[in-house]
Order: C-alpha cells, then structure tokens, then sequence
C-alpha cells in the first residue's frame, strides 16, 4: 500500500503526471482514477492569467495525510494514493493539484478520488490569489475553519 | 504582552511581512485578538477588503491545532492567522 503526499514549489518544480501513473500501479489493483486540477483562464468574467497558492505546509501535510488514511479506511484500504499541492504562483494551465488512485474496483477508485478533492477543499489551509490580465489580483473567499458555534 | 501572528491568505494584506507583532493587554484571549484586528483594520484602511476577517478567521496554536475564543495567549506566543480556506 501507498500513500504519497507532498506540496510542490511551482517555482522549482511542477506536478508529474507520470510519477503519479508509476507510484500507484499495482497488479492487485485493476482500476486507476486520476483527478488533475488546473489553472484555468476565467473567473467570474474575469481574464486570469495565474494563482498563487499559499498554504500552512505542516497543518497542510498533516491534513493530507489525514484525509488519504480516512478515504483507505471508508473505502478500500488497500488502495494506492498519490496527492500533490502547488505552492507558490502557477500560471494558467499548469497543475495546482493532482490526485490518484489505484484500487482494486472502479467504484472505490472512483469515490476515493472524489472523497480526497472535497476534503482537502473543506479542511485543509490553502488559500488562493488570483492574478488578472490587468494586473490586479484578489484573495478568493473560501470555506471558514473556525468553529460554527462560535460565528455570530 | 506581545504575539507574534503568522499570516496566511487574505491577512497578508496587513503586512508586507509574514509575521505581524501584536500588543495586548495581558492575559489577552482570542477573542481580544480579534477585536484588536478589527482596529487595526481600520487604520490600515482595509475595511472593504477584510472587514469580515476578524469574525471568519481561525487561528492556529503553535502545534498547528484550531484553538477556540477562550484560548488564553501567552507573551510572545506564535499564532497563525487562518482566513477561510479553499484549495484545489
């Protein structure tokens, strides 16, 4: 069993697809699902032309590692799984995040895959600046981890 | 007291640096850390961009952990500033 989690410094280095494909094949596994996310060139009417990722790297490690053993547990447990984050700027079309998943059936390859994205979005401290073709750039609003008992 | 607040996101538009120094009056909570946050906002003329951080905002102890309203801060303690999140 697998599980590889790691954050990517765009400025150094990019997310592999391959290295992703190689480090979940596995005989006893016959299905792979793959997620790949990517800056894309429009937000709300707006040009983009890159993001910039911030992120809390030990409480985002953490979290990862968290999500991947909770996502094996619910579902499969003998699942493969790489997960990768950029960190820094990341131009449009290149990948901020790449999850995959060898497992034995399509069903958990599948729900696993999707299970991790929503996890992440909801629990794990990134945060998103993105550049436009004017030259300005925006904090994108998000999802708030403080406890909802205590929002008035 | 002092604190150190490390800033993550949207609060980085209160500092150029990555870490703000904050003074408190002592046996401050972070419930006070927000208030104070709500001041400094204002004088810093960022109302129309984080006027709702103060209230959306988590904070992060030292050992990475939510910490609630209650959490008592110590002189010089090291607390990260976490606005609300969203990767992917």
């Amino acid at each position: 069993m697998i599980l590889h989690t790691a954050i990517v410094k765009a400025e150094e280095e990019k997310i592999s697809l391959e290295k992703a494909k190689e480090l979940i094949l596995s005989q006893k596994n016959g299905a792979e699902s793959i997620f790949v996310g990517r800056v894309r060139d429009e937000n709300s009417g707006k040009k983009v032309i890159a993001v910039t990722y911030d992120i809390h790297e030990q409480a985002v490690i953490k979290s990862f590692q968290s999500i991947c053993n909770d996502a094996k547990n619910k579902f499969d447990k003998s699942a493969n799984i790489f997960l990768e984050h950029a960190k820094g700027y990341v131009p449009v079309g290149e990948i901020s995040i790449l999850i995959a998943v060898s497992s034995g059936h399509r069903d958990e390859a599948f729900k696993i895959c999707r299970y991790i994205l929503e996890e992440i979005k909801h629990k794990s401290p990134i945060w998103k600046k993105e550049h436009y073709t004017e030259g300005n750039e925006e904090w994108l609003p998000g999802h708030s981890l403080r406890p909802k008992e205590e929002i008035k | 007291m002092k604190i150190k607040l490390k800033l993550y996101g949207s609060s980085k538009m209160l500092s150029d640096k990555e870490i703000l120094n904050i003074e408190l009056p002592n046996n401050s909570n972070i419930e006070s850390l927000r208030s104070t946050l709500r001041k400094i906002i204002s004088e810093k003329h960022l109302k129309n961009s984080l006027e709702n951080l103060p209230k959306t905002a988590a904070f992060f102890s030292d050992a990475d952990e939510i910490v609630n309203d209650n959490y008592k801060l110590k002189n010089k303690e090291l607390i990260s500033m976490i606005p609300p999140i969203g990767g992917g």
